[in-house]
């Protein structure tokens, strides 16, 4: 497939994920309306707090917005796929000589893009509620640091899609969402976690995402997160070749 | 068969799923235009040869090409269209982005899609979410989406199921006019009467074998066989009785009797039944033909012990080939 073709390939297939999302108002209403609404919510309670030497209000963009991206990233792309596949549309699209790469990364985009709706509007948010105390540069930072560090949870999202049906699918990522989401400090702040769920946390993809959204507001270690988190995305991906090589399509 | 001009040539398929042979030296080819059915029972091997045909499975033996390529090929699946029975649909999306997708995948500009929307009666349909739309209106969005990239190649899994009388003249219509043009059919079904009707070709496969591959009217008059139906009093199991009674099949108020020797039959029925009326011999048609075929191919599988299980009795057969 030339560049050309595979570009507009690649756009179609993006315009129907985006198109999915869009018209399908559950999805919304858990990959946008509830993350945003957590956020609100304790940001109006605690917002102007201080946590970490930052205010909480600013600290909820990295934290919540680790949930908010995750959320998409970790569901959207799988039940697709695990849709996809039940209808026999995957199949389809291998006949029609769409590569596998297109569809899976089109499904990642479009998470993506959603993703950066959600952090839009957390952000938009704790300014309105004048908690939000950082650089439009920082939170630029915070951002891409969110948005790149989804892509282990896509890649395990996609093996779960390849390899059970859509109720399964939804099932276990959700299963799997929630503990993470807790046990990392996304929706309470780690520090008023105890001790043993502190220490757990260290193993948990999740945890590093947010301490690395985290630093970019303040002054925190790096390196131990990203290598953390380039970890997850290496198991990750030859978890996804698995599932993929295994994949009833 | 197999000449270099033909759109679709497999050679001495062999395909087997652990233990189990799907195909066991398949032969296959269909040539530009020509319309081709793929007829046999459950787990003759149709799906498998339809599957290594779209380049969705790798030949473990023998070779299969579209237009001398590799179907695995990403260029040639692009000469393909396919329309599977058990696709659906992402609800999400309307007619018109259907199609329009469909064409920018096979590499054209999604304006390519409105002349098929109006060939297909689509048009009107063009903004309405696929959720919404009838089973034969889904079956024609996807027969659209097979014929927007102007295929070499059409691959047609059941393509008339659910669609009524009017709707299976139309399809039929459709494709006759892109066969016109050079397009190649291969469909796969257990309408065989339908099949007899628009066919080039029969290939009657059966546990991964071709038993039969020629015009449905050539396979008809291969088998003997005669169909005599007749309103009589005698009940099923005289029938049966009678000389030369392969079976009885009460249609109605009518029984439908296969038999090798209608004239033999005839006289008998006639001395024991004097109120016989509404007499009627036919020819086999091709279920009868497809029918005979794969009972025979049981008949000398059982006989060498080798069938593993698979062989049933010629109603089971009956219903499976005919669906």
């Amino acid at each position: 497939m030339n560049a050309g073709l595979t570009v507009r390939v690649f756009g179609v297939e993006l315009r129907d994920e985006l198109r999915a999302i869009v018209r399908e108002p559950t999805s919304l209403f858990f990959s946008i309306l509830m993350p945003v609404g957590f956020f609100v919510l304790f940001n109006l309670l605690y917002g102007h707090d201080t946590t970490q030497g930052i205010s909480a209000g600013t600290a909820m963009v990295a934290t919540f917005g680790t949930y908010g991206v995750i959320t998409v990233a970790a569901l959207q792309p799988g039940i697709g796929v695990a849709q996809d596949r039940d209808l026999g549309w995957l199949r389809m699209k291998r006949v029609s000589a769409v590569p596998i790469g297109i569809s899976l990364g089109a499904k990642a985009m479009a998470a993506l893009l959603y993703g950066v709706g959600v952090l839009l509007l957390m952000g938009v948010a704790a300014a309105a509620f004048g908690t939000l105390h950082a650089s439009v540069w920082a939170m630029l930072r915070v951002a891409l640091v969110l948005l790149l560090g989804t892509v282990p949870f896509t890649l395990i999202s996609v093996a779960v899609g390849l390899r059970f049906r859509t109720n399964a699918t939804i099932a276990l990522l959700n299963a799997l969402l929630f503990p993470l989401a807790v046990l990392s400090g996304l929706w309470i702040p780690i520090q008023f976690l105890p001790h043993v769920m502190r220490q757990i946390a260290k193993f948990l993809p999740t945890y590093h995402l947010a301490q690395l959204g985290l630093s970019q507001l303040g002054h925190g270690p790096v390196l131990l997160h990203v290598l953390a988190l380039l970890l997850t995305t290496l198991g990750a991906a030859g978890v996804a070749v698995m599932a993929y090589r295994h994949a009833r399509i | 068969m197999g000449t270099t001009a033909a759109v679709l040539t497999a050679e001495g398929l062999r395909y087997r799923y652990g233990e189990t042979v799907a195909l066991d030296g398949v032969d296959l080819g269909v040539d530009p235009g020509e319309c081709v059915a793929l007829l046999g029972p459950n787990g003759a091997g149709k799906s498998t040869l339809v599957t290594l045909a779209v380049g969705l499975l790798t030949p473990q033996q023998g070779t299969v090409r579209i237009l001398g390529s590799d179907p695995r090929r990403a260029a040639t699946r692009r000469r393909l269209g396919v329309a599977q029975q058990t696709l659906g649909f992402p609800n999400t999306l309307t007619v018109h982005e259907l199609v329009t997708g469909a064409a920018v995948r096979g590499g054209l500009r999604a304006a390519a899609a409105g002349p098929v929307l109006d060939e297909l009666g689509l048009a009107d349909l063009r903004r309405r979410r696929v959720a919404k739309l009838s089973g034969g209106q889904k079956q024609r969005v996807q027969l659209a989406m097979a014929l927007v990239t102007e295929p070499a190649l059409l691959v047609l899994d059941e393509p008339t199921v659910g669609l009524d009388t009017v709707a299976r003249r139309h399809f039929w219509q459709i494709l006759a006019r892109r066969r016109e043009q050079g397009t190649a059919v291969l469909v796969t079904t257990h309408l065989i009467e339908e099949s007899a009707a628009v066919a080039d070709r029969v290939v009657v496969l059966d546990r991964g074998r071709v038993l039969a591959d020629a015009p449905p009217d050539e396979l008809v008059t291969r088998l003997p066989d005669r169909t005599v139906t007749v309103r009589t009093g005698l009940d099923r199991s005289e029938l049966e009785q009678l000389p030369g009674v392969l079976s009885v099949t009460p249609e109605h108020e009518l029984s439908r009797i296969q038999t090798r020797s209608p004239e033999d039959l005839l006289r008998v029925l006639l001395d024991r039944d004097p109120h016989l009326s509404d007499l009627r011999v036919q020819d086999a048609g091709l279920e009868e033909a497809v029918l005979a075929l794969t009972d025979r191919a049981d008949e000398g599988t059982d006989a060498t012990g080798t069938d593993g299980g698979y062989g049933r009795d010629g109603s089971q057969r009956a219903a499976e080939v005919t669906g």
